[in-house]
């Protein structure tokens, strides 16, 4: 019978054993990550600004980050306000990233007019519209935005917090770069212009010509009605609507032309003007593109390699050991691209496609201290394959239209489109919603697995 | 968890009268065997994508581990025989694969995997030499299952909640092959493969899953004595 005990002995060990100490159920286990950063430093753009322009008006509207703003988690967790950056300092366990510098330089009667304060205990000095050297971005007065965003661009925000520090790096921050969409986006702006402006000559040369028709002198009637057209136009405060109104009350007062006071006669010539004015817009801009093509594709080939300039001279000769690169997403993908023509679309991917490849090829991305990360390949893929990623909506902005236009810069749960928007992509027509912030950090996380820094 | 408890004392259970009963003459009908050895498991792991919200082709690689086994067989007649095991648990790493592979060791777990064998043995029990095969039935296990920081950075980064795993434990079947040496009258070694058919799959606490072929092969090397 000694065997038998034995054996009893041994079944009782593996009972307590299953049932004993540490508890059998699943937990997260060790937390600690491989490295202990110091702290976060972001240069870059509106994709890693935690809230510069949170002053003012729009901070009273409750916005400051180009995303859904705002913690909305009561409504839904995926609504949580937070960008990649917030994400992957609270992994890091390092204190949440703010603006290293503040502030509103746009209509004081909007309220978008506050003194520019530098906060030296911030270290997030992306600023939504900046770009990598030119300093005037998207939403910068000088482009005549009322916002009046500073877009100090990256070259002098990499600057700036290397005279906070003395020149140096101390080796044990992480560092993030993400900048390139506002040098792609201020190109699209110059082909918008080009489109907007012969689009509107167009419509005006369309509709004095229909509307002078009926006149006993249609030459001269023609001339009157597009001096009316002119007038208007130059005055404050005008709209389309009343511009046409003032073209068909001048077309009204021609000799032998007093029919067209009908809506029944000008109605549909107004609207077969607008139909020819806009095609005759978008050819302009395509033909815009088409002609310059080639400068602007350089130009962002010329940005590229400008950023690795930064990256190499600036933060890694300064001893920056762990900076994060991440190339420009797919800008050809978002909705800011999508909504124009093909031949458009071409053009914007052919300039993300020459910036990342000029900011690659001179980088040397397998230095130790460089994590390449590619966000441009992911974010392709994400549009092209929402489902594994858990998006629902990868080609319509989730904010509504506010009192900014479409930007996401004020917009909150408060003021999105219909329906639950916590797992689109786009917040408006270029910036992720928290939730593809979310899936960002993770995706950079990853790399920096693999890299050997988590 | 109440279920899985009970299932493990039964396993328990068959062993323990096994235990009980009476041995007589060498490795044949009505005899008790006890034998103690290592056991190295190595799933072949074929694993599932995560669930969304993930990088598509999410996958994971399960380690191999080796442990202490002690195993009693009964012999109901001179050629067939049940067999059970005691063993402590195998600790398995869990690491990224597919779209995240190189990202490193993501978690562990512990399989107790429980099998009553039924066993056909070759030859007389004098025999040298006695090949055997056999067809188990199998619970297989999991507990302990244990995240890390990389996991939670991978899944929910930031929230400041660890991402917690389970492995979903499975009635299953086993299939065994092996070969006995009788190195004297009491005392025998002898060496074994089995091969467990295993699908299972795993739920992680962001309500995501995965499914994972595992199918084991083991690997039992053993030196056993004849009561």
């Amino acid at each position: 019978m000694r065997h038998t005990k034995l054996a009893l002995a041994v079944l009782t060990a593996a009972v307590l054993t299953a049932c004993g100490g540490g508890g059998t159920s699943p937990n997260g286990g060790d937390q600690t990550n491989k490295l202990t950063f110091s702290n976060q430093v972001s240069f870059g753009d509106s994709l890693s600004d935690v809230g510069t322009y949170r002053v003012g008006a729009v901070a009273a509207a409750g916005g400051g980050k180009f995303t859904i703003n705002g913690d909305s988690t009561a409504r839904n967790e995926d609504l949580n306000g937070k960008i990649w950056l917030d994400f992957m300092a609270a992994q890091l366990k390092l204190a949440a990233p703010c603006a290293a510098q503040t502030g509103l330089q746009g209509n004081a009667a909007l309220g978008f007019s506050v003194p520019i304060t530098n906060h030296p205990n911030c270290f997030n000095y992306a600023q939504g519209g900046s770009r990598v050297t030119n300093p005037i971005g998207p939403g910068n007065a000088a482009t005549g935005s009322p916002i009046g965003e500073m877009t100090v661009p990256m070259a002098t925000q990499i600057a700036n917090h290397l005279a906070k520090v003395n020149g140096k790096f101390t080796g044990t921050e992480l560092v993030t770069v993400l900048s390139g969409g506002n040098d792609v986006l201020m190109q699209l702006a110059a082909v918008t212009q080009a489109g907007t402006t012969a689009g509107a000559q167009a419509f005006a040369q369309l509709l004095a010509t229909r509307l002078a028709a009926g006149a006993t002198n249609p030459q001269a009637a023609a001339q009157a009605i597009g001096i009316a057209i002119a007038t208007e136009n130059a005055r404050p405060g005008k709209t389309d609507q009343s511009v046409v109104t003032a073209a068909v009350t001048a077309a009204a007062q021609q000799p032998g032309n007093q029919a067209v006071a009908q809506q029944s006669v000008w109605g549909p010539i107004v609207a077969g003007a607008q139909t020819e004015g806009t095609a005759a817009g978008n050819a302009a801009a395509v033909t815009y593109a088409s002609t310059n093509a080639t400068r602007m594709v350089t130009e962002l080939g010329t940005a590229g390699a400008q950023m690795a300039a930064l990256v190499k001279n600036q933060l890694i000769a300064n001893g920056a050991k762990y900076v994060i690169v991440a190339n420009l997403p797919d800008v050809a993908s978002t909705p800011a691209a999508k909504n124009r023509p093909a031949a458009i679309q071409t053009l914007v991917a052919a300039m993300v496609n020459a910036f990342n490849t000029q900011l690659k090829n001179n980088l040397d991305v397998n230095d130790a201290r460089i994590l390449y990360t590619d966000l441009y390949s992911v974010s392709n893929d994400q549009v092209k394959n929402p489902g594994p990623y858990g998006l629902s909506n990868t080609s319509a902005a989730a904010c509504a239209p506010n009192a900014l236009g479409t930007t996401s810069l004020i917009c909150t749960a408060n003021n999105t489109v219909a329906g639950d928007v916590s797992r689109y992509m786009f917040a408006d027509e270029i910036h992720p919603t928290p939730f593809e912030n979310d899936l960002i950090a993770r995706y950079v996380l990853k790399d920096m697995a693999v890299k050997g820094w988590l | 968890m109440k279920v899985r408890f009970n299932s493990m004392i039964k396993m328990l259970g068959v062993a323990a009268a096994l235990a009980f009963a009476q041995g007589a003459a060498a490795q044949s009908a009505g005899q008790l065997t006890a034998k103690f050895g290592v056991n190295q498991i190595t799933p072949k792991v074929e694993s599932g994508d995560i669930s969304a919200p993930a990088l598509p082709g999410t996958k994971a690689d399960v380690g191999r581990d080796m442990q202490p086994v002690l195993i009693f067989a009964y012999g109901l007649t001179d050629n067939i025989s049940v067999e059970a095991a005691l063993g402590t648990p195998y600790k398995h790493k869990l690491y990224g694969a597919g779209a995240i592979e190189g990202t490193g060791l993501l978690g562990t777990a512990e399989a107790l995997p429980a099998i009553a064998f039924l066993q056909y043995r070759f030859f007389q029990p004098t025999a040298t030499f006695r090949p055997f095969v056999g067809i188990g039935a199998t619970y297989a296990y999991f507990m302990k299952e244990r995240g890390s920081a990389r996991m939670t950075a991978i899944t929910n980064p930031g929230s400041g909640v660890p991402t917690t795993f389970s492995i979903d434990s499975k009635f299953t079947y086993t299939a065994q092959v092996g070969v006995a040496m009788n190195l004297s009258e009491k005392w025998f070694a002898d060496v074994t493969v089995n091969k467990t058919r295993l699908r299972t799959d795993v739920n992680f606490s962001t309500g995501q899953t995965q499914a994972m072929k595992l199918d084991p092969v083991s690997v039992v090397l053993a030196v056993g004595y004849k009561f």
